[in-house]
């Protein structure tokens, strides 16, 4: 599911060849991933143990492609927004909050940590898209202040670095899978039940990008800003809204990584700036902005977290996890890059 | 010293930053009693501004030629523990881990710049992986634990004062002349910035940019191994948590200084006056027990300031030529 802005192509050149199939990055990549999960299972059988390995990973999986969709949200336009995981712990804060000073449910403490998101993201695309500084920077001074204001917000507002309480649901969230429900004698899969939040925020960004006018609009500020604006499209708006999409989308991951360790706590998305920038480039989105792949984010998302399950099971220590993840980054770019060439040389129009 | 590809002009920004870091740090004075002025608090203001301007020099190197690296504070992590390895476990002097300290942090930039040269792939993400692996080796050297207790001659050499001033600020001064003296008055530094510039008309004029790029990372990281030594010189002890706290303020120092992010232009004074301010802010969180945090607040919002600032000035120069 590659999203790309339309490119006018002259009337009469011939028609562009369609790309080959081994020059495709998604199919490289469930390549690779049907390789190493084969691999992972012959050196330690238990990582096919459902209950031990695959229902965690699924967890994990979904926090980080929800991350990666927040990432992605801003590369549409050729930015980046380094202030993604700090926007998840500001607005995993406000949950916390809203639940613990208001008594909010779930529901409302989820809407107003997502309403801080967005707002968060929003300021963000202001700044730029008034001022036309670099996204990086803005983004990179924003991530610093709220470094600083998420650890004051949490030793004011609680006696440590995490709220005591969760609204009622979110244990569930945690520890159920839909093995859990059942109708009659038919019980569900051994599924946690972030799955389908991610699932669900996955297909409605990658529809925002394929079908809404929104979405096309965003991929037209991010392929050639000057021709958008030509055409009628409110850039400036469009960053806007972008940059609140992301911050939006990255409080919905922190809201997902609380349920999954249980608290609201100053450390949410600490761990989420490399993970971000990960899936969407290993799933063939550029920083160049204009394209966009939802299916890649993902595909990129369970690579990563399969390699650093596997990789924990086989008990390899921290640093060496480190040095793998940069190795096949590095090595998937490259093929990537050398698959890109070659197809160039046949051809192929990418 | 602000030097652009094609021209060259003294800007008001290095004015600005001059008068708001004598101010500062003239309003701190007074408001700490003086206390600030007397000899033991005035060193340490000094000692610890080394490894900020040398880092930030480091950034600002690779930000000349529109890239970044965001490996710098991860490879001066792992130079450190190298050169504490190499006196400690492999028994070498002290010049000979200074030495191969400074040579590891030129390849690993090399490296970074070889690898955005050949596989075209944006420097950012380049970096941020080999950040990763970096991390990983930085660890690797010695776990968790704690390098101390090696060469007594590095470890004076990094409490020595000449003058007043600490040896280690005089060096990273050092380092500071002769990145500008690189950039103003020699040919492969006017050629850096005219890549970073404008890469296509270097090339015709038959720069190669590539060149360029693998100039610039490897000198980054050569900065990164400078910034390494001083570390280990002045702190007595390494550990792997060296560096994690150096990525940001890398940024924020050449960002603060009036360096654009797109490349061609950089500014030596400016960075080092940037450095200092963020030492002022630091300096004042200690001298008045405010929480720790607020100095990032603080950074981040003059960091965004500083920007916003430099935006509003060239929009009225523009009107007003």
């Amino acid at each position: 599911m590659t999203v790309q802005a339309e490119k006018a192509a002259p009337a009469e050149t011939t028609k562009p060849r369609r790309i080959p199939l081994w020059a495709n990055p998604r199919i490289g990549l469930v390549v690779l991933l049907v390789l190493l999960v084969a691999l992972f299972t012959v050196l330690r059988p238990a990582f096919l143990d459902t209950r031990l390995t695959l229902t965690p990973l699924q967890s994990d999986i979904s926090v980080y492609l929800v991350v990666g969709l927040a990432q992605l949200s801003v590369l549409s336009l050729g930015h980046m927004n380094l202030a993604v995981g700090r926007m998840a712990a500001t607005s995993a804060f406000a949950m916390g909050l809203t639940h613990d000073k208001l008594g909010a449910g779930l529901i409302v403490s989820l809407a107003a940590g997502l309403l801080v998101g967005a707002l968060l993201g929003a300021l963000a695309g202001l700044i730029i898209s008034r001022t036309g500084v670099n996204s990086f920077v803005v983004t990179l001074a924003m991530d610093f202040a709220l470094v600083g204001l998420i650890t004051i917000l949490y030793a004011s507002a609680t006696d440590g670095v995490a709220f005591p309480t969760m609204p009622a649901g979110m244990e569930a969230l945690r520890f159920d899978t839909f093995a859990d429900y059942c109708l009659g004698d038919v019980c569900g899969p051994r599924v946690p039940l972030v799955v389908p939040i991610a699932i669900a925020a996955a297909l409605l960004v990658g529809l925002l990008f394929r079908s809404a006018r929104l979405g096309r609009e965003i991929l037209m500020t991010g392929s050639n800003v000057r021709a958008a604006e030509l055409s009628g499209i409110p850039t400036r708006t469009r960053i806007v809204q972008a940059h609140a999409l992301s911050g939006l989308i990255a409080a919905l991951a922190g809201f997902l990584l609380a349920a999954n360790n249980g608290a609201f706590s100053a450390s949410i998305g600490d761990s989420f700036l490399l993970p971000s920038f990960l899936a969407p480039v290993l799933g063939g989105t550029l920083l160049a902005g204009g394209a966009v792949s939802v299916l890649g984010t993902a595909l990129g998302a369970t690579l990563t977290q399969v390699i650093y399950k596997g990789l924990n099971l086989l008990q390899f220590q921290l640093d060496q996890l480190q040095l793998y993840i940069g190795l096949v980054l590095i090595a998937a770019l490259s093929l990537d890059r050398a698959r890109h060439v070659l197809a160039e040389r046949r051809g192929a129009k990418l | 010293m602000t030097l652009m590809a094609t021209t060259r002009r003294k800007g008001p920004p290095e004015l600005t930053l001059a008068v708001l870091a004598v101010v500062g740090f003239v309003a701190l004075a007074i408001a700490t009693g003086g206390n600030l002025l007397s000899a033991g608090t005035l060193e340490a203001f000094f000692r610890f501004l080394a490894v900020p301007i040398v880092i930030g020099l480091s950034q600002m190197v690779v930000l000349a030629v529109g890239q970044m690296n965001l490996s710098v504070g991860a490879l001066t992590g792992f130079c450190a523990m190298a050169a504490a390895w190499l006196m400690l476990e492999a028994g070498l002097p002290a010049p000979i881990a200074v030495l191969a300290a400074l040579a590891l942090g030129l390849a690993v930039g090399v490296a970074n710049g070889v690898l955005v040269v050949l596989t075209r792939i944006n420097g950012f993400i380049v970096t941020l992986a080999t950040m990763t692996i970096i991390q990983g080796l930085r660890y690797g050297v010695n776990g968790p634990d704690t390098y101390q207790g090696y060469s007594a001659g590095l470890r004076a050499f990094g409490r020595a004062s000449v003058l007043g001033l600490p040896a280690v600020f005089l060096v990273a001064i050092a380092v500071a002349v002769l990145v500008g003296l690189y950039f103003s008055r020699t040919v492969p530094g006017r050629k850096l910035l005219a890549s970073g510039g404008s890469p296509f008309a270097a090339r015709l004029s038959g720069i190669s940019n590539d060149r360029s790029l693998i100039t610039a990372h490897g000198l980054s990281g050569l900065l990164a191994g400078v910034a390494a030594v001083i570390t280990v010189a002045a702190s007595g002890s390494v550990n792997a948590t060296i560096g994690d706290d150096l990525l940001l303020p890398s940024f924020a120092a050449p960002i603060i200084g009036g360096v654009a992010l797109t490349g061609g232009m950089v500014s030596v004074t400016g960075t080092v006056l940037a450095a200092f301010l963020i030492r002022l802010v630091d300096v004042m969180q200690a001298q008045f027990g405010i929480n720790p945090r607020w100095v990032d607040l603080i950074i981040g919002a003059v960091v965004l300031g500083a920007v916003l600032l430099g935006t509003a000035r060239q929009k009225l120069q523009e009107r007003s030529p």
